[in-house]
């Protein structure tokens, strides 16, 4: 408990520092909050002008494909907020900097992986909490699939988290980052819809290998009464698992590191 | 011209200098058709039907145009610029004996090219393994309307990434930002690479027109469907003209402005 407080403490003053690090750029930093609004409201736009003319999609309505939006953009949103430093990781690497990082008494993966919060993602996380429940109202969602939720959107971050830790895995060994994150990120954006929409082999790949379903549309189904307890069992051990199999990966990694440059 | 030609050979090869970065990207743009090829097929998985003027096959054939279309049009290498401005790098251009505009004009083209080439290769693979109904079009003067609106788009992008590295100028830091709001997320809307713009109503549609975006990806798109009349054809051909004038006027003052006040601060 000790050693979790330490490290809270160590998060906080790391993100105020990436913080005041953002608002140096105040111009900047408004056409990015500005950008990333446009960007949600323009899909919303989107799908609604689209469901006006088909009136559903996979058989599902307009607040339903709303909500596994909604849903998508919260887990999408919160794991970049948290895991924004990853995006930094790459010079570190390559310039042999990442030793700076081994040498300090603070766990490496924690500081890889969290040493920089983002304030822009941080404030559309309360408007996104207001909407996805408002929303919801419409399911009348019982109190067992509100409680199925919300374990399996932690569970969806933990299987973020995972992938954000394979990714610093990944760059260690290849010096490869932007793009890797990036396609992880076009990934989860095959998550926007439910995978419903997606044809065998694709949808069983985005289910169980990249497991884009557990993530989002797995929680939404939960949350509108249309999942069962065994695949809510499965899909929180299948995301433990995932996240047990980044951190053998991240180790194994590690061991791959030259300290090139330095 | 021999040396333009020297710099678009150069230009390709250092695309292939970081191949690992050029093939997650490529493979970044076929996950992106990925979503929309299946997001309308679901919603046309009944063949006959009828949804804002498309059928499956000319819906599909359109989700595999923005491929296509946007490997012409949006790859580009003009969006090192603003960089170039804020480090001072612009000094060493300006000391050789070439047209700026013309040497990212000639590297946006090798860009383009070696981008089209894999954008062809992806869609063929695509095309086997998807097996979508593809609408080929036939009349010879659409398809010479359609690489006619194509080379306007591409000219009408060059000088709005132009315009927008430009701001580094005055604001060093917000060439990045300001490309992201402008090129990222509304020209990619407004141009029409997620969704047609024929599926909003005519108001709005009316207003999308009034802008350079949707002659970027929809309308050389709109073209090669045959969508639209003769007559919208030339008005939208003539339009795409002038907004390659307009733009290309205030590349010109907005450059001429900007070097009275670069200072090749960072060399």
């Amino acid at each position: 408990m000790k050693e979790l407080k330490r490290y809270f403490k160590y998060w906080l003053l790391m993100s105020r520092n990436a913080f005041i690090s953002t608002v140096t750029q105040r111009y900047g930093m408004l056409f990015f909050f500005f950008g990333k609004i446009i960007r949600f409201f323009i899909f919303v736009v989107a799908i609604l002008f689209v469901l006006k003319g088909t009136k559903t999609i996979a058989g599902y309505d307009t607040n339903q494909i709303i909500f596994f939006f909604l849903t998508f953009n919260l887990i999408d949103v919160v794991s970049q907020f948290l895991f924004r430093e990853v995006y930094r990781f790459r010079p570190l690497v390559v310039s042999g900097g990442f030793d700076l990082t081994l040498v300090k008494p603070i766990n490496a993966l924690f500081r890889s992986l969290m040493g920089g919060a983002d304030i822009l993602d941080m404030l559309t996380i309360p408007p996104l909490i207001i909407a996805i429940i408002i929303i919801g109202q419409n399911f009348n969602p019982s109190f067992v699939s509100s409680l199925y939720y919300f374990f399996l959107l932690l569970n969806g971050l933990l299987i973020s988290t995972a992938f954000h830790i394979a990714v610093l895995g990944l760059g260690i060994i290849t010096m490869e980052i932007d793009h890797t994150v990036m396609i992880y990120r076009d990934l989860m954006s095959l998550g926007r819809f439910p995978i419903d929409i997606y044809k065998q082999p694709l949808q069983g790949i985005i289910t169980y290998l990249i497991p884009v379903g557990i993530m989002i549309t797995i929680p939404a189904k939960a949350y509108m009464g249309l999942l069962s307890w065994p695949v809510f069992v499965g899909s929180l051990m299948f995301g433990i698992g995932f996240f047990l199999v980044a951190l053998r990966f991240w180790s194994f990694a590690l061991k791959k590191y030259s300290s090139a440059s330095s | 011209m021999n040396k333009y030609l020297s710099i678009f050979k150069t230009s390709f090869s250092q695309e292939f200098a970081y191949k690992l970065n050029f093939v997650m990207w490529r493979l970044r743009n076929v996950l992106q058709i990925f979503v929309l090829f299946f997001f309308w097929s679901t919603i046309f998985s009944d063949p006959s039907r009828m949804v804002f003027g498309y059928d499956r096959g000319k819906i599909l054939t359109y989700v595999f145009g923005v491929m296509i279309v946007k490997a012409v049009v949006f790859s580009a290498r003009t969006v090192d610029i603003a960089g170039d401005i804020a480090k001072g790098d612009l000094a060493n251009y300006l000391l050789k004996p070439i047209s700026y505009f013309k040497y990212w004009l000639t590297r946006d083209l090798s860009s383009k090219a070696l981008n089209l080439i894999f954008a062809v290769g992806e869609t063929l693979i695509l095309f086997f393994i998807l097996k979508p109904p593809f609408y080929l079009q036939t009349n010879p003067w659409l398809i010479l309307a359609f690489i006619l609106s194509l080379v306007l788009a591409i000219l009408i992008f060059f000088y709005f990434l132009l315009l927008c590295n430009m701001v580094a100028f005055w604001a060093p830091e917000m060439g990045w930002a300001v490309q992201f709001l402008l090129v990222i997320i509304i020209g990619e809307f407004l141009s029409g690479s997620f969704i047609p713009l024929d599926i909003f109503p005519l108001g709005v549609q009316k207003v999308f027109y009034a802008l350079p975006f949707p002659y970027l990806i929809f309308f050389p798109l709109q073209v090669y469907l045959g969508k639209i009349s003769l007559a919208f054809t030339l008005s939208g051909l003539l339009i795409s003209i002038a907004w390659v004038l307009i733009l290309g006027f205030f590349a010109n003052f907005i450059w001429r402005r900007g070097l009275r006040r670069f200072a090749a601060e960072g060399r």
